[in-house]
């Protein structure tokens, strides 16, 4: 697979590449600060009912405060590799779309009891309010990774 | 063995499958990528980028608002 020509090199804001270059513990009571807020805003989201408008606004406010950063306001990023091995980046190409063949099999039967989808399966684990925060913390942090991308 | 079961356990073998990929690609004794190095490598254009986003928002809409 070679490199993508209209591959874009975004922006980046002075001193962020200093900054970026900190260790994580350098500035433990900053990251304090943010791992608590992100576990407070986790605990709230988590504690909306289902279908409502709080729910809704937990999920779309991150949402856009990333599509911010990541176009706006991008940090120093991971610098992506300049071509992949196309084997290898098949393996993962044939195993995502078995799990997208298994999903959609599921769903097709209306996802009755006796052939699940994984969303019905997944839903009654992330039913405590405790597990549901702590999923959409790991939520947070992948979607914070995928910035950094 | 049930169909439930069944269907089950293919889904645990493949999150095992995927679990295995990434531990084959940080192990470097392969070609395989680790999931951050094709996510990266599919978001240098701005449109994959915009793709992968907006599956990250769709799956927080999907467990968490829904």
């Amino acid at each position: 697979m070679t490199e993508n020509s209209s591959a874009e090199t975004a922006p980046r804001r002075p001193g962020a590449a200093a900054e970026s270059r900190l260790p994580l513990g350098a500035r433990p009571a900053r990251n304090a600060v943010i791992g608590a807020g992100l576990i407070a805003y986790a605990w709230i989201v988590g504690g909306t009912a289902p279908f409502s408008m709080k729910a809704l606004a937990g999920v779309v406010l991150p949402g856009a405060v990333l599509g911010v950063i990541a176009y706006a306001r991008p940090p120093e990023r991971i610098p992506a590799p300049e071509s992949l091995d196309l084997a290898g980046f098949s393996y993962w190409m044939i195993a995502i779309a078995l799990l997208f063949e298994w999903e959609a099999a599921a769903v097709r039967d209306g996802s009755p009891p006796w052939h699940p989808s994984l969303t019905n399966l997944i839903d009654p684990l992330l039913g405590p309010h405790p597990v549901k925060s702590a999923a959409i913390v790991i939520w947070l942090l992948s979607g914070w990774a995928l910035v950094r991308r | 063995m049930s169909t439930r079961t069944i269907t089950i356990a293919g889904f645990l073998a493949v999150i095992g499958a995927l679990v295995v990929l990434e531990l084959m690609g940080r192990s470097r004794r392969t070609r395989i990528p680790t999931v951050g190095e094709w996510l990266g490598y599919v978001m240098r254009p701005a449109a994959g980028r915009a793709i992968i986003l907006l599956g990250w928002l769709w799956l927080g809409w999907h467990y968490f608002a829904r």
